[in-house]
């Protein structure tokens, strides 16, 4: 059972970092970004190759391909996002499937197919409470639970913060004030880029990294904004570690002592149960009244 | 890149239409190749591209086949069914190949198999192993054992050692699914005690795992078919604290493997097609001109050693009885034998290879090693 609920924090905290990323960039600027998948692998291929390749320690290649991350974000968003955005906020939609193609093809093309982990081998492991843990993945899910924690206090308690919820709010009343909106926007699509970009660090670090998984990542994200409530950046993310935990204990118990879920149903158990909450609750499982960041 | 070839695609079936509709003999002669370029399983696909275009290099540059050369047609399938038949389509119906090297994966070459059979074009695959390649049809020919006797050879390994309870988890492919299906088959249902199937791509094990822990089994059969699910399979296992042998299949054989999984993959045994053929010497002089040309192979050098033969049987088959679909199979069918790299093999009535052995192998200091012969009966 411990081991259960370790399984799904490590499943959890990696989905979470990425609808995080998502729903942050939905929340706040309204536009789904389909490339997310692709931009947070491109971020844990760098830090992959400033790793592996060029030997750097772990940190500082870590911090690099963050920086590497951080710029790909910032390009795609002058190129991809921001010329389309204002005209409709669907747009972006398809400007950035088509930069999910690009990407993928990039990614083919510059880290080639065979799969690569930034961390090879097994990672020491050790019994906590009956459940097996290594230490990466303490560090990897505490760092994330941080990060988590920084992002509620930066949107809540600063005065930067305030403006984000201002623009969410209204941006033209917040421009009015002297806001500047679209400032703001590039910066909060950047910080989308390097919150996913950890997802693709973390991802690895603790499985490998392959081109093709980019648009299964990006997909599961989906469901945790969707079913958090559109645009609502904590439910987002509390509803990816649900959909992880609901994976881990599809497949993990012994339903009722007769029989276990089949492990090909693992990802649609969880899925169809998202679907049955909506059908309760059609706004998402913490809808507010409106957009909030 | 695929995406940028469509507006091609759809220029090429306009202009096929003004092109002749079989081999007119003269020009060069089409032969066709599909195979997982990208993707997952792109080892295997560029060390059978690579081994294959090699005996097409040295024919061309000899002449040709009756002083036609070869025109070498290649498509990347990535592995999935879908892909190939477009590929075989394309192949088959634009470029009027005269026979097809591929696919590799069994995905690909079951999916290739009902287009071949009725446009009368014999294929020969040097990778697919899935027993339902037997049954594909009438063109389908391999030169790598089935799996049916892969997985038969495991389970007696595995009964001889005294490890009668298995675990099984299985990636869901036509060629995993094939091997868990030969290997359930020979060790019988009751020897299985752990046996669940997976998507493909999952890399998260660690619950399926976790009820390992309070099972009783003697193996765990990590029955993956591309590396980077493999080395997710066998890394979290250990991480797991379980210390069970680990048996897999053919299909992992792979540089990478070790590269990612460590120590994790250490003593990990496959059933495989030989490393060296019956005359060690001609497979050495090919796996050193193979190495000089590409480095070492991604995979094995059975695969790209599998593809050079294949090329080279189907340019001995069209010298001998022309380019006519139904010739060529009827000549692979009537083989006596020819001498590949990887040993003198025919092939049998429902085009499965004859005159290969097996061998058992284990990773040791992250690299795959013969450890034993198998006899095939």
């Amino acid at each position: 059972m411990m081991q259960l609920l370790i399984n799904g924090l490590i499943a959890g905290s990696l989905a979470a970092l990425i609808a995080g990323g998502l729903a942050l960039v939905y929340g706040v600027l309204g536009v789904f970004n389909m490339a997310l998948g692709q931009m947070a692998l491109i971020t844990g291929y760098c830090t992959w190759w400033f790793h592996q390749v060029l030997h750097l320690p772990l940190g500082i290649s870590v911090i690099c391909g963050l920086i590497v991350g951080g710029l790909v974000s910032w390009f795609v968003f002058e190129i991809f996002v921001n010329p389309f955005y204002k005209r409709h906020r669907f747009l972006p939609l398809v400007t950035t499937i088509a930069l999910s193609m690009i990407l993928d093809g990039l990614i083919l093309l510059i880290f080639e197919e065979q799969p690569h982990a930034i961390i090879p081998g097994i990672k020491d492991t050790f019994q906590v409470m009956g459940a097996w843990v290594s230490s990466m993945q303490i560090l990897l899910v505490l760092l994330t639970v941080l990060l988590m924690m920084i992002m509620g206090y930066v949107l809540h308690s600063t005065s930067f913060g305030r403006k984000i919820r201002a623009v969410v709010q209204h941006d033209q009343a917040a421009m009015s004030l002297g806001i500047k909106a679209p400032l703001l926007h590039r910066y909060i699509f950047i910080m989308s880029g390097v919150l996913a970009g950890l997802g693709g660090i973390y991802l690895g670090i603790d499985q490998s990294l392959t081109p093709v998984f980019a648009f299964p990542i990006t997909i599961k994200a989906y469901a945790a904004i969707i079913a958090g409530g559109k645009g609502n950046i904590w439910g987002a993310i509390l509803c990816a570690y649900l959909i992880a935990f609901l994976e881990q204990f599809a497949v993990g118990i012994h339903w009722f002592g007769l029989f276990y879920i089949p492990a090909g149903y693992q990802q649609a158990v969880a899925l169809l149960f998202i679907i049955f909450f909506l059908l309760f609750r059609p706004n998402g499982l913490f809808a507010g009244r409106a957009r909030t960041a | 890149m695929k995406r940028l070839l469509a507006p091609l695609f759809a220029l090429g079936i306009l202009l096929s239409a003004c092109s002749p509709t079989a081999d007119n003999g003269t020009g060069p002669i089409k032969i066709g190749f599909i195979g997982p370029l990208t993707g997952d399983a792109n080892t295997y696909g560029s060390d059978t591209y690579n081994g294959a275009q090699m005996k097409v290099d040295e024919i061309n540059e000899a002449g040709g086949i009756n002083g036609r050369l070869i025109e070498f047609i290649v498509e990347d399938a990535r592995c999935t069914g879908t892909d190939a038949a477009s590929a075989a389509q394309k192949l088959i119906n634009i470029d009027k190949v005269v026979a097809i090297n591929g696919g590799q994966c069994s995905g690909e070459t079951l999916a290739v198999a009902p287009i071949a059979e009725s446009a009368k074009v014999p294929i020969i695959s040097g990778g697919s192993t899935s027993p339902d390649v037997t049954t594909a049809g009438d063109f389908v020919f391999r030169n790598i054992p089935s799996d049916a006797l892969a997985a038969g050879a495991t389970a007696s390994y595995l009964q001889e050692n005294g490890l009668t309870a298995i675990a099984l988890i299985t990636e869901n492919t036509d060629f995993a699914i094939g091997f868990r299906n030969s290997l359930i088959e020979n060790m019988g249902e009751d020897s299985v005690v752990f046996n669940e199937l997976v998507e493909p791509g999952t890399k998260d094990f660690r619950t399926l795992l976790t009820r390992l822990q309070d099972a009783e089994f003697d193996a765990f059969i990590a029955n993956g078919q591309s590396v980077a699910v493999e080395a997710a399979m066998a890394m979290q296992f250990r991480e797991l604290g379980l210390d069970h042998p680990i048996f897999s299949n053919n299909a992992v054989v792979s540089a990478s493997l070790s590269e990612i999984a460590g120590e994790a993959v250490e003593g990990l045994k496959v059933v495989m097609p030989p490393s060296e053929g019956a005359d060690a010497n001609k497979f050495d002089t090919f796996a050193a001109e193979f190495t000089a040309l590409h480095g070492p192979a991604a995979s094995s050098m059975t695969y790209a050693a599998n593809s050079y033969d294949i090329m080279g049987l189907l340019a001995k088959a069209i010298a001998e009885v022309g380019t006519d679909g139904i010739a060529i199979r009827d000549y692979l069918y009537g083989l006596d034998g020819y001498d590949g790299t990887v040993g003198r093999f025919s092939f049998d009535q429902n085009g499965d290879v004859v005159g290969i052995a097996l061998e058992l192998q284990e990773v040791q200091d992250g690299v795959f090693v013969k450890v034993s012969d198998i006899a095939v009966e």
